[in-house]
């Protein structure tokens, strides 16, 4: 078990590093000088090679990426060359908003999905079952930007029960958080959960015909206790795989949700920092997204782990 | 007479488009074992689930069936009730030991279940220890530790063995097996029934025994009902029914079994079945074949030298042929490595295969016998150059294969084909019959190929208007016919058959074997053929190999491994597979 954790470990730094020469060539190959672009189209050649020093980009890529990658670590991410204030601050605190709007809208889908999912597993046969299960369908259909537009027409214009966007501190003000809150995760989970309640309802359909549930009826367990006790615990090892997936899907998304409301979150900054041609501060925002969806995934595949023994002992 | 332990009157099944189960009465006294027999499909698991009260949602069931007398009837009975009995006072063992236990909670736990469930046991701790007397009392190896161990870690055998802790934890006073042994190996099998018949026996239970297999019924059961149908065509003490069987469908089924007994054109006795199209008789393909196959020389058949590996003694040579064997190995071996294990310690190495060395001659029939996990399946594999050996070599027709590329192996690809076990999952479901059957042929235009798929399927008993039709139209021996058609339809000169006939009943079984041995001597072929039955080997093959741990330890003509067998893990294998007549002197009255 703890090997496997280690070696699971040891993936996740190989798979960081990876993801940051990756993130780090495909930044610097990108057409244009980047003293240029730092110091707009009217500066002079001589002004532009001496930014190009300034910035280190007269030395060899690997330098530049070792010297980039290392200040990294140690949580420099460079100075921006639009305001000239160092990045990581500005990271930090907008990577904090993403990180408590994802969570929150992961938490949301899962607490929908999971009750729903089931029921519409269970009662399949009926009615009420088929009707929920259609829902569901036209839920996976509805885009989070729309279903955000939505949201905030309903109850922030019509209602005027929330704010229509925004953001509030957690430490200035505990309930201006959460009326910040609400809306934004509700849009960005809504549609996760709905594909997250398919393939919980298809996962727990699946379990219900296995062998052992049949073994656990014959035990004298009701069908109920049966899926309770030896179903769903199966039936959450696919749901699991699809919600690793989905995760990168709601980064993407919070970019978006994050417009739709205006929170000040790592996808605003992200949009905000590109079209100011800030390379560096791009390179790092990109660099935190893909470690944030790597580090999501590593916490998944750890729970696999404990829920699946079979998996504790192979690879 | 006293009440009986289970009383079924009048069951009838049914789903919306037919009736399953036609009216089955039976009763069970009180410690009874009685054995269930049949073929797929005849409705002897829809018994045991209707008993059960676990028949899916959309079948209906009525009829009367009692337990004790006492009870109400179980088939109107709430679920309540039949929750408060079910483990309690009647128990079930599955088939499907790989799959009936909950993979992700340890054994020890899912037996102390049944018993928190009942209340039988006050407490999880005192159940705990209850599941560890009972893993003991099925002779599971160091029970304290199985019990903490999950399913995936447990053997086939094993899990059975849970399984049977789990049925007999709340001593029920009737047990039901669902094909407890049939997913099994042979000796493992024979341990297996002797344990249920020995606790049954012990401690009173009834038993109902469901099987295909006779022998099966024969070990444990006083009493065997024949299903056929959905209707039970006779009923009568197991030594008996086995020697003078009085229903036709009994008669055939257990001529059908007896692989030892043929009729005078030597020929295992069939049962007159439905087949698509006609018989297998000779049509006009074989003929073209003759042509085709002109490397057939007639030559006096090669009779093996009777051999043995002695413990510790040197790799032996078995069924050493002079001249040019069809298949000739030498110091084979296969290892593989297993992952896992320590972060940067080497990967542990399995043996697959050990220093195998053999031949087999042109027009030999091969058998190769042995156990899940003795090597079989990766030899074949070699032979069929779908796996590669780590060292040694393999000359097949004159080629070596051995680290031969793709390029190299085409021509040989024809020359050597394969039919495998499982007869639905070897074809692709979403191709046609005719494509199927064509897929091996290249550089043919598509008139020819149409012809060879006709005349192929004919010679297999097949009619042409399956050309058209999907895998799963076809019933297993149907879809068996298809795949050695297709393997045929090459001209090859040596078949491998792996398990080829192991997934099938009884009396279909008979049918392919009666097909294949026909084609093989048509078509002048090497037979390869591996199986874990020794009845079947028997029949099908004259030169027998006992696989086991990787090595071949005994080979020699089929009749005299049989009769004498050299080595004793054979000796165990043979009497573990008794013969139609030992089976009927062991149960005589």
């Amino acid at each position: 078990m703890v090997l496997v954790v280690l070696r699971r470990i040891g993936v996740f730094a190989t798979t960081v590093v990876v993801a940051s020469i990756v993130t780090f060539l495909l930044l610097s190959i990108l057409p244009g000088n980047a003293a240029r672009i730092a110091l707009g189209v009217q500066a002079s050649e001589a002004d532009v090679a001496a930014q190009a020093t300034l910035m280190g980009l007269d030395r060899p890529a690997i330098v530049r990426y070792l010297d980039w990658f290392g200040h990294v670590l140690i949580g420099d991410f460079g100075t921006s060359t639009v305001s000239r204030q160092p990045i990581g601050p500005e990271i930090t605190d907008a990577l904090g908003i993403t990180v408590i709007l994802v969570l929150t809208s992961v938490v949301l889908a899962l607490l929908f999905a999971i009750p729903f999912g089931i029921l519409t597993a269970v009662r399949q046969r009926k009615p009420d079952g088929a009707i929920l299960s259609g829902i569901s369908q036209i839920g996976v259909a509805v885009p989070g930007f729309l279903a955000g537009m939505l949201l905030v027409t309903v109850f922030a214009v019509t209602l005027r029960w929330l704010p229509a966007g925004g953001w509030v501190d957690p430490g200035e003000d505990v309930g201006g958080f959460l009326e910040h809150l609400i809306l934004p995760a509700i849009a960005l989970g809504s549609v996760q959960g709905a594909v997250l309640s398919r393939y919980v309802r298809s996962s727990v359909l699946e379990v219900m015909r296995e062998d052992f549930i049949r073994t656990a009826r014959a035990k004298g367990l009701g069908a109920g206790r049966a899926l309770f006790r030896h179903g769903l615990r199966n039936a959450a090892v696919p749901v699991m795989t699809v919600l690793g997936l989905q995760i990168a899907t709601l980064l993407v998304g919070a970019v978006v949700i994050e417009r739709v409301f205006s929170i000040p979150g790592l996808g605003s900054l992200l949009l905000d920092k590109v079209a100011l041609r800030d390379l560096p501060a791009v390179q790092g925002i990109v660099l935190v997204l893909v470690v944030f969806v790597l580090a999501l995934n590593f916490l998944v595949d750890l729970a696999f782990t404990m829920i699946d023994p079979r998996l504790r002992s192979a690879t | 007479m006293t009440v009986p332990t289970l009383s079924v009157s009048d069951l009838t099944v049914s789903s919306p488009f037919a009736d399953l189960l036609h009216g089955i009465s039976f009763d069970i006294a009180e410690g009874e074992r009685v054995g269930l027999i049949g073929e797929s499909g005849s409705g002897k698991s829809l018994t045991a689930t209707s008993v059960m009260g676990l028949l899916p949602e959309t079948l209906t069931a009525t009829g009367a069936i009692r337990l004790n007398g006492v009870d109400a009837d179980l088939l109107t009975a709430p679920e309540r009730r039949l929750n408060q009995l079910r483990g309690r006072t009647m128990a079930m063992v599955f088939q499907e030991p790989m799959t009936a236990l909950n993979p992700l909670m340890r054994v020890g736990a899912q037996v102390a279940e049944i018993m928190t469930v009942h209340h039988t046991e006050t407490g999880r701790r005192r159940a705990r220890q209850r599941a560890v007397e009972l893993l003991a009392l099925v002779k599971l190896p160091n029970p304290a530790e199985a019990a903490l161990a999950f399913p995936h870690q447990l053997s086939g055998g094993q899990r059975q063995r849970v399984m049977l802790a789990m049925a007999m934890a709340n001593d029920p006073q009737l047990l039901l097996c669902d094909e407890p042994t049939t997913a099994l190996d042979v000796t493992v099998q024979a341990e297996v029934l002797k344990l249920i018949g020995n606790l049954v026996t012990e401690r009173g239970t009834a038993l109902l025994l469901i099987t295909h297999d006779i022998a099966v019924v024969a070990e444990v059961c006083q009493r065997v009902l024949v299903m056929y149908q959905g209707e039970i065509v006779e009923d009568g003490p197991v030594g008996r029914v086995l020697t003078a069987p009085q229903h036709p469908y009994t008669q055939k089924l257990i001529a059908a079994s007896d692989l030892s007994s043929v009729d005078d054109r030597g020929r295992l006795h069939t049962m007159s079945m439905p087949v698509v199209g006609r018989p297998p008789v000779a049509v006009s393909a074989p003929r073209q074949v003759h042509a085709d196959a002109a490397a057939a020389v007639i030559r006096p058949p090669h009779r093996a030298a009777h051999q043995r590996l002695e413990p510790g003694g040197p790799p032996v040579i078995f069924n050493e042929v002079t001249g040019a064997p069809a298949i000739s190995v030498r110091d084979l071996s296969r290892q593989y490595r297993r992952r896992g294990g320590a972060l940067f310690a080497p990967a542990p190495i399995v043996h697959g295969l050990r220093d195998v060395s053999f031949d087999v001659a042109e027009g030999q029939r091969f058998g190769i016998v042995g156990e899940s996990g003795s090597g079989k399946s990766t030899l074949m594999r070699i032979l069929c150059a779908l796996d590669q050996p780590t060292t040694g070599t393999v000359d097949v027709l004159g080629q070596p294969i051995a680290g031969a590329s793709e390029r190299h192996l085409r021509d040989f690809r024809s020359r050597v084909q394969i039919v495998f076990q499982d007869p639905m999952g070897s074809l692709d479901p979403r191709m046609k019959v005719r494509d199927i059957v064509a897929e091996p042929l290249r550089n043919v235009n598509r008139a020819e190929s149409l012809a060879r798929v006709e005349a192929q399927l004919n010679a297999v008993g097949l009619d042409i208007d399956v050309m058209n039709r999907h895998p799963h139209q076809f019933s297993g021996g149907q879809r068996q016919r298809i795949s050695i058609a297709r393997a045929l339809i090459t001209r090859p000169r040596v078949l491998v058959a792996d398990e080829a006939v192991s997934a099938l009943d009884v009396s279909v079984r008979a049918q392919v074997l009666n097909l294949l041995a026909d084609l093989v001597d048509q078509y002048q072929l090497t037979l390869v053929f591996v199986s874990h039955d020794l009845g079947v080997i028997r029949h099908l093959c004259d030169t027998v190999a006992v696989i086991s741990d990787g090595r071949i330890v005994e080979c020699g003509p089929t009749a005299d491994v049989y009769d004498g067998p050299l080595h004793a893990y054979t000796r165990q294998l043979v009497s573990a597979t008794p013969s139609m007549d030992e089976l009927a002197r062991r149960v005589a009255p």
